[in-house]
């Protein structure tokens, strides 16, 4: 049985540093394919603004052509959903997919015969930044509510160590270590998902 | 810049470009680069002890995003003291605005500033033993920088004896003694 068209298809992602849902991919692959509805929306909600940025930030198309490549995408998901042979592999198979979509957008771009293109130079690194962020994203996710808001005050919002204490209803003075404490556990989770993350420049072992 | 590079040409433009006789850069400049320098001996510090200590890493982070922010602020306060200055002068109409700006920044470093002590009494206490003079001396310029910008805020045209900036300002130079202290304290 096909599952139903997703509705209302955006390219407005949930913009929230502090999900609480971490529910797995599989599982959202599982309930899609079983035609749950909700399901579907979180799945797309969890991945439109990973689409969005490989489409905008590797391909560099413009917002108007990277709104119609994001559709596409998406509809090719419900389509070959049921043949995506590993659920926990969702996302390089988004990426392969949204790959794809792009390509197949150049080579017909402005033509009337689909002319060959080499994948622009620029799409491995943005690919691997994208993949990066995304996993500290989901590592992030997994971190106490505390941690997540006190992590996104600093880094995200710029707040200083009075601010986000007198917000919180914290010493000042302690803010630092519990921030550094927070990026141990994120640190922890991040290489529990990949293997150990080397010091200096960030660059992470594969 | 290597050992023995403390005339480096580099160095002798920045030093000169405060010696002239222009108003801008001036103090709040200052205050933010010497924050911003102390957070970079933070960084020595928590990069040389990342084997020994677990939230160095952690603490390397802070201090980057640290020293960026006070090398902005600083920026800002060249500019925010120019437009200042013109206002002055009668060729800006809005007076009030631009000198309220020019005691805004220096707020902020001093804020700012606060943050880079605390971060460098945390790793005086921490980091590898050979660094914790450095670290200890972090705190001791982050401290000295936010006093320079909150007496800059001070003697704003703007602010005035009940002004709550005047209040937060001496907030953080006391938030940065304190930690300027327990920074010293842990070297010894």
């Amino acid at each position: 049985m096909r599952p139903r068209r997703p509705r209302g298809l955006s390219t407005q992602a949930a913009d929230s540093c502090f999900d609480q849902d971490v529910t797995q991919d599989s599982e959202l692959v599982a309930r899609c394919l079983k035609d749950d509805p909700a399901a579907w929306e979180e799945l797309v909600a969890r991945y439109s603004r990973y689409v969005y940025a490989i489409v905008v930030q590797a391909y560099r198309f413009s917002d108007h052509d990277a709104e119609d490549a994001f559709q596409d995408v998406f509809l090719r998901v419900y389509d070959r959903l049921g043949s995506l042979r590993d659920p926990e592999a969702f996302r390089p198979w988004i990426a392969q997919l949204t790959r794809r979509v792009c390509l197949d957008r150049l080579s017909h771009a402005g033509r009337e015969e689909p002319a060959e293109v080499v994948e622009p130079p620029q799409v491995e690194a943005a690919l691997d930044e994208l993949d990066e962020a995304f996993d500290i994203h989901e590592a992030l996710a997994t971190l106490p509510g505390n941690c997540r808001e006190i992590l996104d005050r600093f880094f995200t919002r710029d707040e200083s160590y009075r601010t986000i204490g007198d917000a919180l209803e914290l010493p000042a003075g302690t803010i630092a270590s519990r921030i550094s404490r927070c990026l141990v556990k994120l640190r922890d989770e991040l290489e529990g998902r990949s293997g150990p993350i080397l010091e200096s420049g960030g660059q992470r072992e594969r | 810049m290597q050992t023995g590079d403390a005339t480096s040409p580099a160095l002798a433009e920045i030093l000169d470009g405060f010696a002239r006789d222009l108003p801008a850069p001036g103090g709040g400049t200052a205050a933010g680069i010497v924050a911003a320098l102390a957070a970079a001996l933070v960084t020595k510090a928590a990069h040389a002890s990342s084997e020994s200590w677990t939230e160095a890493a952690g603490v390397l982070a802070q201090a980057s995003l640290l020293r960026d922010r006070c090398v902005r602020l600083a920026d800002a306060d060249a500019r925010a003291f120019a437009a200042a200055l013109s206002a002055l002068d009668g060729k800006d109409e809005a007076l009030v605005d631009r000198l309220d700006q020019a005691a805004e920044v220096p707020l902020q470093i001093a804020d700012a500033a606060a943050d880079v002590a605390a971060l460098a009494a945390v790793a005086a206490e921490c980091c590898e033993g050979a660094f914790r003079a450095d670290a200890a001396t972090a705190a001791v310029f982050a401290e000295a920088a936010a006093r320079a910008a909150a007496r800059l805020v001070e003697v704003n045209l703007t602010v005035t004896g009940g002004d709550p900036r005047l209040h937060r300002a001496q907030r953080f130079v006391a938030d940065a003694a304190a930690s300027a202290a327990r920074a010293l304290d842990a070297g010894r």
